[in-house]
């Protein structure tokens, strides 16, 4: 008992000298500019570098851990990528400073004035570095990127992002020291957004073949849970629920890392955060409401970056069925055909409650479908706002006001899904009391079972995008009226002209000038002004939390989350 | 009916026991539960959910999914754990040792604790320091450890830095080798005294947070089986002896009352074992408990099940031995009654 | 009406006209409030029952669910001891003091709900298995083997995990899981007073069975089945606690677990109010009705009485 009130005790007097409104708020947005670089806004001055913990080695901690560690299973977006991209590589990458790629495993990056595209934009020729050598040895030739590939699209497993690969390639080809890729069609987001992707990483042909092969549609234990790729870093350990520990590779091609690394997988928010004030992490990805804590601790610099490319959408179901919803549900099954009834909820929703109650301030509001970094934004796209009045007229004139509804909203529970469901609830109760919006919350593995029906079985849902590297790939899913999800939810009963949105999205998908494009995209930010399919509550800032010890700390959104890259870092 | 009769009879029964909580285990996840739920991505079509069907077996009738499950339990195939990306027995084993230390350190402090302020309570029944020490151990059980455990990390590692999360320092800890995945035996086997340090300082924590609920349950039956001791004849006609209370009735009258007390450690063990999913979510420590809440908030249930059945076995196996002891010890018990 | 030697293992009467049994009641009443920890625990029930009771009263009732925490994104995280919110507020601006209020509500609905359940299944189980015994006893003690196999927590969380996080699976899980004991409490006096000399007796004078039932068994099991309820109402508000902690809970419900889990994270930050009330809540909670339970115990547990 006395251990508890000693307890209690010592518990009230920890901080409680931090004011708890919002926290100061001195960041100033990022330029978002298309093709922005990263303006790191520390907000604490440069500490001396005195006694750095852990010498010569990084320790990042993260809040999930991977499903599997085997590129072709890597679901996209998962943890598993940031390891990957540490230990595997990739034809061609993203650069450090921006959307722009530089030379990978390919010595040059194929463009059409290079003449490494063809005219016709649908051959890619890659010419492979020499000397490279994998970290068990073998060697870097055409025919172990060609098997590489292979193997990804053989595989072909349900839970992998090999898809963006088979719905583009048509063949792979070696030619001497080239490695040739024809596509089926032609497409502008091939090189930045598919031969980038993790799935398209190149793996040691030898280690695959000693350790089980290639069987279609099966799972390769070992490559689950172990890496032989050519980066920077060598797999060296993963402890399951602790850590994985990546080391130096001495005989990498390119410029060497300084730290060995260890990823510690540290799932509460708080013991990250007490972890970097100690200095048993080096950097760690937090929470906004961390920030009071973290922003006047000793040797802890704040690192707010770009807009992270992953808006938090909720989606509309134009077909619903009757008979699948919860049976509190009022609403017919065309509630959502109605124009009115989707700009409505556009206009009702509380933006700035949830930037800052669940963005903790650091977000922003998105025009439809174009987020903060993307190729086509532009700070004059038209955004929603909230417009009560204008929300009520839009109700009543969809015939809704007096009588008032009830929907239910299928959100992922804990996060800012379920704090964007309850804003919605909240939003539209305080527009009008008839209006009863039900959060349902479920956990993860019930959220994508729910997500992989056909039909829909809700009215709405809560989550965020896919992290897409091009504007192509994120209009073909959300946008496109034969999309993924136009097809599901039925965008050709929502939109007016659902054949002019489909050729745009169309032409700025192989259109390579990227001026056009950029034109296009803003053609259709505007008309998805008028006609949404979804209500976007925001973008969320990337916020990092680094030691002031660290040195060339920077993030880029375009990488896997966390979006660094321990080989560039230093103490 | 005889020691052996009975003993004979609980083994027989055993594998009934085991069965049925199988069976148990098992509709629980298929017919409630969603158990394809934890292998699918977002945005995976309908295609591709039944090639994930039919890769786990999902799609075939319960009967025959019940028998591959059991028969893959007999010769160690338990299935994938997707929360661990690996398979079911490998991510058991890899994690059983964290638990088990972390158990029996958390007995050592119960069992003591427990003993010593029964021992203390009873002998001075109703008086000042038998309530304050019932009321020390009834707050042992009524505490919810997860609140308990915040509050002493508050106080011990944020304000004192005295202890850290986690199991070990992960330097430390590579230091040496791991052949039982008890890290306090490793250390000692390795001859490290800074890894058993180390082991320890993480240790002591979780341990006194675990083991201060099953304090309670201890010191309680050993208060009262004291107390009923100390009632016997023999206890006052040894008093009339002139014998010295301290001395000779204590010990003979707590030796007595331990007997009934080695009943309850079938119960702490159980409140152990349910303690450890708590304790090892808040102090990070790499077991079984943890590994289990991961797969309950995820719906992966080839780990539910593996862990509900694993720790349903462990539970009948340490309670038959606790009623056998019993057995033997005090023949004054009715057997199969 | 002659008594026969039976050892009445308990102190309450089997028979006798309504004026003894008070009597009886009221000594029963008095030895147990001679123990002061037990008083203690007494005053504890009664203040939790009251804030239970007077939370309608006491605050404003959140609309339109009351059970569902209120949030207001401008009073977010508040210290106690601001004007409105005399224990603070959680990260999403809900008033800790409503939610120890409501939450006492939530977990007197919980514990009576779950208590009424596992008494009544418990003493029909084992009703059936005592009264008819043979192979239903044997089927039926086997069932109730394989329930305690697996330790309560473990049973609870598996079967919430499996049906969902909700209020009502949460009291199905427990009821599951909970009921055994009374099974067996009444079984074993079934049994006992089968084995007793004045079943015979009480035969010979041409008592039915159910009436021997209805006047021996049931009175001789109030005691142990009291005392375990009352054990049971601090135990299951703290498994829920527990099991809402670990994140089997519904969102936003007012309910002390989720209270203590939501406010957990900001603890490091210094905002210690938003989990530590809560969660004393729980311990008050489950600590009255343990000593109260306990101080039943001692008065009615034949081995220590009357010395």
């Amino acid at each position: 008992m006395v251990l508890v009130v000693l307890a209690v005790l010592a518990a009230a007097c920890t901080g409680d000298t931090t004011t708890e409104t919002t926290g100061a708020d001195d960041t100033t947005p990022a330029t978002t500019a298309p093709g922005a670089t990263t303006t790191p806004e520390d907000t604490t001055p440069e500490e001396p570098s005195g006694e750095v913990s852990n010498p010569g080695l990084y320790v990042h901690a993260a809040d999930d851990e991977p499903l599997s560690l085997d590129p072709a299973q890597a679901a996209a977006g998962e943890a598993g990528e940031t390891v990957i991209a540490q230990v595997y590589e990739r034809l061609v990458e993203i650069g450090p400073g921006g959307p722009d790629l530089i030379p990978g495993l390919s010595s040059e990056v194929p463009t059409v004035e290079n003449g490494l595209i063809s005219e016709d934009g649908l051959t890619y020729t890659f010419p492979i570095r020499e000397g490279v050598v994998f970290h068990d040895g073998s060697e870097l030739t055409a025919d172990v990127v060609k098997f590489s590939w292979d193997r990804a699209l053989t595989m072909a497993l349900p839970e992998g992002n090999s898809s963006v690969l088979s719905d583009l390639v048509a063949s792979t080809e070696v030619d001497g020291n080239n490695f040739v890729v024809t596509l089926n069609e032609r497409n502008a987001a091939f090189l930045n957004s598919v031969v980038t992707a993790a799935v398209a990483s190149i793996v040691s042909q030898e280690a695959v073949e000693a350790n089980g092969g290639v069987e279609a549609g099966a799972v390769n234990d070992f490559m689950t849970g172990n890496m032989v790729g050519t980066g920077p870093y060598t797999f060296s350990a993963w402890n399951r629920a602790e850590n994985i520990q990546l080391e130096v590779f001495d005989g990498y091609w390119g410029e060497p890392a300084a730290l060995d690394v260890r990823i510690d997988q540290v799932a509460d928010t708080d013991v990250r955060a007490l972890g970097l004030q100690a200095g048993d992490y080096d950097s760690i990805e937090t929470d906004p409401t961390f920030i009071d804590l973290l922003e006047g601790a000793e040797g802890v610099t704040i690192f707010s970056g770009d807009f992270l490319l992953e808006p938090v959408h909720m989606g509309m179901n134009m077909n619903i069925q009757a008979d699948l919803l919860p049976p509190e549900d009022t609403i017919p099954p065309d509630f959502f055909h109605d124009v009115n009834v989707r700009r409505g909820f556009n206009l009702a929703f509380d933006y700035q409650a949830f930037i800052d109650g669940g963005l903790g301030g650091l977000g922003g509001v998105v025009p439809h479908y174009l987020p903060q970094g993307m190729l086509g934004y532009d700070e004059s796209l038209p955004v929603f706002e909230r417009d009560l009045e204008a929300a009520e007229a839009a109700f009543t004139e969809a015939g809704y006001w007096d009588e008032g509804f009830t929907m239910t909203v299928l959100v992922e529970e804990g996060g800012i899904f379920e704090v964007a469901g309850l804003v919605l609830a909240d939003s539209m109760a305080e527009l009008n009391p008839a209006f009863n919006v039900q959060v349902l919350a479920v956990v993860e593995g019930q959220f994508d079972s729910a997500h992989a029906e056909d039909p829909f079985p809700y009215a709405a849902w809560v989550k965020n995008a896919d992290p897409f590297a091009d504007p192509a790939a994120l209009f073909s899913a959300y946008i496109h009226p034969d999309g993924d999800w136009g097809a599901v939810h039925g965008f050709r009963d929502a939109y007016a002209d659902p054949d002019l949105i489909a050729s745009l999205v169309d032409e700025a998908a192989v259109e390579l000038d990227s001026d056009r494009r950029v034109e296009i995209y803003q053609e259709l930010a505007t008309l998805l002004y008028e006609d949404p399919v979804w209500l976007i509550p925001g973008n969320e800032r990337a916020l990092m939390a680094h030691r002031t010890w660290i040195q060339n700390f920077d993030m880029n959104p375009l990488w896997p989350r966390p979006s660094l890259k321990f080989a560039y870092f230093d103490k | 009916m005889q020691i052996r009769e009975y003993i004979l009879r609980r083994l027989m029964i055993l594998p009934l026991i085991v069965v049925g909580t199988s069976i148990i285990v098992f509709t629980l996840s298929r017919v409630g539960g969603n158990p394809i739920a934890i292998y699918l991505e977002h945005e995976m079509t309908p295609a591709e959910v039944a090639e994930i069907e039919e890769r786990y077996g999902l799609n075939d009738p319960l009967p025959v999914q019940y028998l591959a499950w059991a028969g893959g339990v007999l010769t160690g195939d338990m299935g994938w754990s997707a929360v661990s990306a690996q398979p079911v027995t490998e991510a058991l084993l890899d994690r059983v040792g964290a638990t088990l230390e972390l158990a029996t350190f958390a007995a050592i402090v119960a069992i003591t604790m427990g003993v010593g302020l029964g021992t203390f309570g009873g002998a001075r029944r109703d008086r000042l320091p038998d309530h304050l020490t019932r009321v020390f151990s009834i707050s042992g059980a009524s505490m919810p450890i997860f609140w308990f455990a915040i509050l002493l990390l508050i106080l011990f590692w944020v304000n004192l830095g005295w202890v850290s999360i986690g199991r070990s320092d992960p330097i430390i800890f590579a230091t040496i080798a791991h052949p039982t995945g008890l890290y306090t035996i490793d250390a000692l086997l390795a001859g490290s005294p800074s890894a058993f340090l180390d082991a320890l300082r993480y240790m002591a924590l979780p341990a006194i947070t675990l083991g201060f609920g099953a304090t309670a349950i201890i010191a309680r039956m050993m208060r009262s089986s004291l107390v009923e001791e100390l009632n016997e004849d023999y206890v006052d006609a040894a008093r009339a002896k002139g014998l010295p209370e301290r001395l000779v009735l204590r010990r003979h009258a707590r030796r007595n009352a331990l007997i009934p007390t080695v009943t309850v450690i079938g119960l702490g063990f159980g409140f152990l074992l349910q303690g450890t999913v708590v304790v090892e979510i808040i102090f990070r420590w790499p077991g079984l408990g943890r590994w289990m809440a991961d797969a309950v908030l995820r719906g992966d249930q080839a780990t539910i099940m593996a862990y509900v059945l694993f720790t349903s076995i462990l539970f009948l196996a340490v309670n038959l031995i606790v009623d056998v002891m019993y057995a033997y010890l005090d023949r004054r018990v009715v057997l199969g009654a | 009406m002659v008594e026969l030697s039976a050892p009445s293992r308990l102190p309450l009467p089997t028979h006798g006209p309504l004026a003894v049994r008070a009597r009886r009641f009221a000594e029963v009443a008095r030895q147990v409030l001679r123990n002061p920890t037990t008083v203690a625990g007494l005053v504890i029930i009664v203040a939790l029952l009251a804030m239970a009771f007077l939370a309608p009263l006491l605050t404003t009732p959140n609309a339109p669910d009351p059970y569902q925490m209120p949030r207001d994104w401008t009073m977010r995280d508040v210290p106690p001891g601001t004007p409105g919110h005399p224990l603070g507020t959680t990260s999403t601006g809900g008033d800790v003091f409503y939610g120890v209020l409501w939450g006492a509500r939530t977990s007197l609905q919980l514990s009576v709900i779950v208590v009424s359940i596992t008494v009544t299944v418990g003493i029909i189980v084992g009703s059936l298995a005592g009264f008819i015994g043979g192979k239903l006893d044997e089927i039926l003690m086997r069932l109730v083997d394989v329930f305690l196999a697996i330790p309560e927590l473990i049973f609870a969380l598996a079967i919430a995990a499996v049906l969902g996080p909700s209020f009502s699976n949460i009291i199905f899980a427990l009821a599951v899981v909970f009921w055994v004991k009374y099974a067996r409490i009444i079984r074993g006096q079934i049994i006992h007073i089968k084995q007793n000399d004045y079943v015979d007796a009480a035969r010979v004078t041409g008592d039915s069975r159910f009436s021997i039932y209805r006047k021996d068994v049931l009175p001789n099991s109030i005691t142990p089945v009291m005392v375990q309820a009352t054990m049971d109402m601090g135990g299951i508000v703290l498994t829920a606690a527990t099991l809402s902690f670990i994140g089997l809970a519904e969102a936003g419900l007012a309910e002390w677990g989720v209270l203590v889990s939501d406010g957990q994270a900001g603890i490091s930050a210094g905002r210690w109010w938003a989990s530590t009330f809560p969660g004393l809540m729980v311990f008050l909670w489950a600590l009255a009705f343990n000593l109260v339970g306990d101080g039943l115990r001692d008065v009615l547990d034949p081995r220590t009485e009357g010395r």
